[in-house]
């Protein structure tokens, strides 16, 4: 059955890993967690366990994520911040699965949330047959993570209304939720805590009052230190992909995945790698994320209209519609990155070159 | 004989070396720097001495070469010297020699570059991963034993890293040989040897454990020496953590400080809560908001984080990583500050003051007695207000001058950049013969007379050789006025002269214009206040002429420029020209006859030629008729609107209120405006606004007045809208405008 689904969560994706890390376990366990936070560390960061190949998840600055953990144990909220395509959400749902086995406890904020979707809502037919009882309470999965222990997971928390945010507060500060239709409130097991997951950069987002941020620690996630990094990240993320999505394309050679990553630290820096030349910098944020899509998608076309390969023109078509989203300015940008820079790269430019130059019309 | 490694710059070495030595009672303690050091040690025990301080040697002849060993209260060394003196127990240095260092050193300068360039960003990670093993490995140690055996592994891994052909570690194999052969001396002089106790980094430790290979006397003797000064200096916090390296400094002396008052207090925690709360103090002070709530989540957060990543207690590493999660919202940036003044700390030391070995520091005492200004050695401001003319009421030449003399010292320590005296610009520009002090001592300032001996051995040769070094280097000759200027100031007339030379011979090379402005005001100005200082100013004026009738010629030739160049250019001429009204022995017929060249011509930039206008017009050298002419010649249809506009603005760079007074110039200005069609005024409306801009409300009413005359309109009407803020119609109006081709 698993099978069929187009994405599986990390717990069941990496179900192996965890069990040989949980078998493993030496260290103390931290009430509710399944495993030390030396073990967790090990699973994000990867690295080896009782014969078991444990896969790095998060490529990057360890210390961030041993911060991270760290926050968990001290049972504070953990809230991380950074431009889109920084792993937020990757990083978040990874912590879930190691310490809990289960990331899907999620609310996933939106300019619709409401408080309700925060702490609990009613089975309106029960609520008006029976009135008020445990039977006809909906609870939010914050709830449920109270009362099991658990870490609740909160993406896109800025999307949400400031006031929607504001029903953290208390039960952060708190740890229970009173139920007054009920006359009773319901407290917290030890483990019980969130994760948060905030943008920078995109267009639509709410402040977060200060009240709120003083309840979380906060966690920004840099984007990627070097074009080495990226591209490891970018290589590693694709060959996982690709075995999920059985496309029919070959996992791109290094070369092609260099030239993306090179084009997206390029435009997203303002200069060349080099820092020898400024370069205008697109409106849209040009992320590892949106990297690894381009690659994903010009893998699809080069499998299924194509050899297999990844050619120029499919890699051009890919980069046209990353970098050129809705702004005009933004084909001026990349018409003078083709102009300026890339034609003058040489040899194995020049082909991607005259691709993108017919492309970008 | 027993040996204790150590790591420089270690609290937990300094504890547990006392411990160590309490244990073993040795009747010899012996230390690792150079030998000639054992005359500091009475001023080292001294309760006058305050670290952190540091001995300095150094070459008497150039090039001066240094070397520094500075010293924190939780150096273990310092810690060990103290408690011999407690214990009534015998204390050398027993490391080669200074003047021997200085040699060696001397010989491997050029690896010294090599290690420089390798030290750029991708080591500077792996150093404060090294940083953070160490303190966890050392400076948690949990008892004496644990602390030894920490500090062999440090060595052992320094010893492995290093290159045996690298230069440094044969100079190393040849100061061990050299503590080997100090040691033996010592038994055979009688003392104990299982009571004898050698500290010394933890780099060498292994090396002097047994004395095979001591220095023979024929190797010792063979050993080239440089002459050499020693003395004992105050040292601050902020400059041992500009220093980096294994031994010589310490990144982050007042955290390191806390480590050594919790081993004090026998609480391995203090550090931690006493570190937050400091940073919490300073964020608050700054206008942060931090509150005790985050400071307790921050060590909670440390703690864990000290878990995770292998050890009990918080590292520096640890805390900073949490106080930037809980007290700054994961913003390195917005802690920065704070870490500053956390981790380095303003602690600066002191040295008893017969302790200070350096000629000039003596000569700065001295100096400061003779010039009675003793009493300003105050850590509050204190103004000094000096005239210096003579003193016609006291009978010594010393007291007639006092006030000139006081100027020239004070001067000098500014040219040597120490922060005791800064001189506050008079207002009155009259006032040549008072100047305005401020004085402030500040015990940075008693580093920078200690280090300023590597200059010269007094004051006067320290500047001397300053200026020198300065006038080698210089290019430009406006450089070279600055250290005539310097010299001056100083009251060092050999500098003077010999600037003047080198002057003289740059003057015949290629100079910008903005070159011989800067000089020629500058020596202008000494030529006219030279004889306040007793200079002799007539070697000057050669120097000044020439440069004069070289602005001259250049001077038509450099107007043909871009609106950027001239704005510039328009600075050069007016000091220039200020130069020729100044000083009586210059001829001015030359430079008046290319002014009006330059007035006269209109294939120039039109703003130098309105300027040139202006100038004449001041000096009276064009009469009304003329000027008439030239404003309709300059503002006529025929004229692109934006130059004519840019001749006014440049007539306008002078004496407003010469122009303001002759109506003939505003009548020209408003026939002129009578010609141009619809277009053509918007055009110039916009540039003429702008050449408007210099005018104050004031002028521009009397203006007004002006135009209201010659149109027949109440003043009052005209000065509202010239004075009016740009209106929404008018914005519009602009933004249909076409400003393309501007």
């Amino acid at each position: 059955m698993s099978e069929e689904l187009q994405r599986l969560p990390a717990e069941v994706m990496f179900q192996k890993e965890i069990d040989a890390l949980i078998a493993a376990e030496k260290n103390p366990v931290p009430v509710g967690w399944k495993m030390s936070p030396k073990s967790v560390l090990t699973y994000i960061m990867g690295g080896e366990c009782n014969g078991v190949k444990i896969i790095p998840k998060y490529i990057g600055n360890k210390r961030i994520v041993e911060i991270a953990i760290a926050t968990l144990v001290t049972d504070r909220a953990l809230l991380l911040i950074g431009e889109p395509g920084t792993a937020k959400s990757w990083l978040s749902e990874h912590l879930c699965a190691a310490i809990n086995g289960n990331s899907t406890c999620v609310i996933q904020g939106t300019a619709g949330t409401t408080e309700e979707q925060i702490r609990y809502s009613w089975n309106y037919a029960m609520l008006i047959a029976e009135g008020p009882s445990d039977k006809a309470i909906i609870k939010s999965p914050v709830f449920e993570a109270m009362e099991e222990g658990k870490i609740a997971r909160f993406e896109e928390i800025s999307r949400c209304a400031s006031e929607v945010q504001d029903a953290l507060i208390s039960i952060l500060s708190e740890k229970r939720i009173s139920i007054p239709e009920l006359g009773k409130d319901s407290a917290a097991k030890k483990g019980f805590s969130i994760i948060a997951t905030a943008n920078t950069r995109d267009r639509g987002v709410n402040d977060m009052s200060a009240a709120l941020k003083r309840r979380f620690n906060i966690v920004v996630l840099p984007s990627p230190n070097t074009l080495e990094e990226e591209m490891d990240i970018v290589k590693t993320r694709i060959e996982k992909l690709s075995e999920g999505m059985a496309l029919l394309s070959k996992v791109p050679e290094a070369e092609v995945i260099k030239k993306v990553c090179t084009i997206f630290r390029e435009l997203r820096q303002g200069e060349t790698l080099d820092g020898k030349q400024k370069i205008k910098s697109t409106a849209n944020v040009l992320s590892t994320a949106e990297a690894i899509s381009l690659l994903t998608n010009s893998m699809s076309l080069a499998g299924s209209f194509g050899d297999g390969e990844i050619s120029d023109a499919d890699l051009a078509a890919g980069l046209q519609g990353a970098i050129v989203k809705e702004d005009s300015k933004d084909s001026k940008v990349w018409e003078e990155y083709l102009e300026n820079i890339m034609k003058k790269r040489g040899k194995e430019w020049i082909g991607l070159y005259n691709e993108c130059r017919m492309l970008n019309g | 004989m027993k040996t204790f490694g150590i790591r420089h710059f270690s609290p937990a070495g300094a504890y547990f070396l006392r411990q160590f030595l309490d244990e073993v009672k040795p009747s010899l303690v012996l230390i690792e720097g150079p030998a000639d050091f054992d005359f500091l040690i009475e001023d080292i025990v001294s309760k006058k001495l305050v670290p952190p301080f540091a001995i300095m040697a150094y070459t008497k002849e150039a090039p001066i070469d240094t070397i520094l060993y500075p010293f924190a209260e939780y150096s273990p060394e310092y810690q060990a010297i103290l408690w011999a003196r407690e214990n009534n127990t015998e204390c050398h240095f027993f490391d080669l020699e200074s003047d021997i260092i200085l040699e060696l050193e001397k010989r491997d300068d050029e690896t010294k570059d090599e290690e420089i360039i390798s030290e750029t960003n991708p080591k500077k990670s792996i150093e404060t991963d090294m940083e953070v093993f160490w303190e966890r490995t050392l400076e948690q140690s949990e008892d004496m034993q644990a602390y030894r055996a920490g500090s062999a592994l440090l060595g052992e891994s320094i010893r492995k890293d290093t290159n045996a052909d690298d230069k440094s570690f044969i100079r190393d194999i040849v100061r061990e040989s050299f503590m080997k052969r100090k040691i033996k001396e010592y038994i055979e002089k009688g003392f104990d040897t299982e009571k004898i106790v050698a500290i010394t980094g933890a780099f060498h430790t292994s090396a002097i454990e047994s004395l095979e290979g001591a220095m023979s006397d024929k190797e010792y003797k063979a050993l080239v020496r440089r002459e050499s000064n020693v003395t004992l200096m105050p040292y601050s916090y902020y400059r041992l953590s500009k220093r980096t390296g294994y031994g010589s400094g310490n990144a982050a002396p007042a955290y390191y400080e806390l480590l050594w008052q919790g081993f004090l207090n026998g609480d391995i925690t203090y550090h931690e809560r006493k570190y937050l709360s400091s940073l919490a103090k300073y964020m608050r002070e700054h206008g942060g908001i931090v509150s005790s709530a985050q400071v307790i989540e921050a060590t909670r957060l440390a703690r864990e984080l000290a878990v995770i990543r292998g050890g009990s207690v918080p590292t520096l590493e640890d805390l900073k990583d949490a106080s930037i999660t809980c007290m700054g919202g994961g913003s390195f940036g917005e802690m920065a500050m704070g870490f500053a003044e956390t981790d380095i700390g303003k602690k600066i030391g002191s040295v008893p003051q017969d302790a200070m070995q350096t000629s000039i520091q003596s000569d700065f005492t001295s100096k400061l007695k003779q010039l009675k200004l003793e009493k300003y050695k105050e850590l509050v401001a204190t103004p000094l207000q000096l005239d210096l003319r003579e003193n016609l009421r006291v009978k010594s030449k010393e007291s007639a001058f006092l006030d000139l003399n006081r100027s020239f010292f004070l001067y000098r320590l500014v040219v040597l950049g120490i922060d005791f005296a800064k001189i506050k610009r008079s207002s009155q520009d009259n006032a040549t013969w008072a100047e305005n002090w401020i004085l402030q001592w500040t015990p940075e300032a008693e580093i920078q007379i200690v280090e300023s001996v590597l200059k010269g051995d007094t004051i006067a040769d320290a500047v001397a050789f300053v200026l020198s070094e300065r006038l080698l280097e210089a290019t430009k000759i406006s450089e070279i006025a600055d250290v005539i200027e310097d010299a001056f100031n100083c009251g060092l007339p050999k500098i003077v002269e010999g600037a003047k030379r080198s002057l003289d011979e740059t003057a015949n090379g290629a100079i910008a214009m903005c070159d011989i402005a800067d000089t020629v005001s500058k020596l202008s100005n000494m030529i006219s206040f030279g004889d306040i200082r007793k200079l002799d100013r007539e070697p000057l004026i050669p120097i000044v002429k020439r440069l004069c009738i070289r602005a001259s010629l250049m001077l038509v030739g450099e107007s043909a420029c871009d609106d950027i160049a001239a704005a510039a250019l328009a600075e050069d001429i007016q000091k220039i020209h200020n130069v020729f009204m100044l000083q009586d022995f210059l001829d001015e017929s030359l430079w008046f006859d290319k002014l009006i060249e330059l007035s006269n011509r209109d294939d120039l930039n039109t703003k130098i030629s309105g300027l040139a206008t202006a100038i004449l017009l001041d000096a009276g050298k064009i009469d009304e008729p003329t000027l008439r002419k030239e404003v309709s010649r300059r503002l006529s249809v025929g004229m692109p609107a934006e130059l004519g506009a840019n001749w006014f603005a440049g007539l306008s760079m002078r004496n407003h209120y010469a122009l303001i007074g002759r109506l003939t110039l505003w009548e020209s200005l408003s026939e002129y405006l009578d010609t141009l069609d619809e277009e053509e005024f918007r055009r110039s409306a916009v540039f003429l606004r702008r050449a408007f801009v210099e005018y104050s409300a004031k002028e521009k009413d009397m203006i007004a007045e002006n135009l209201g005359e010659i149109w027949g309109l109440n003043a009052q009407e005209v000065s509202e809208i010239i004075n009016s803020e740009i209106k929404e119609v008018d914005t519009e109006i602009l933004e249909d405008f076409d400003f393309g081709d501007f």
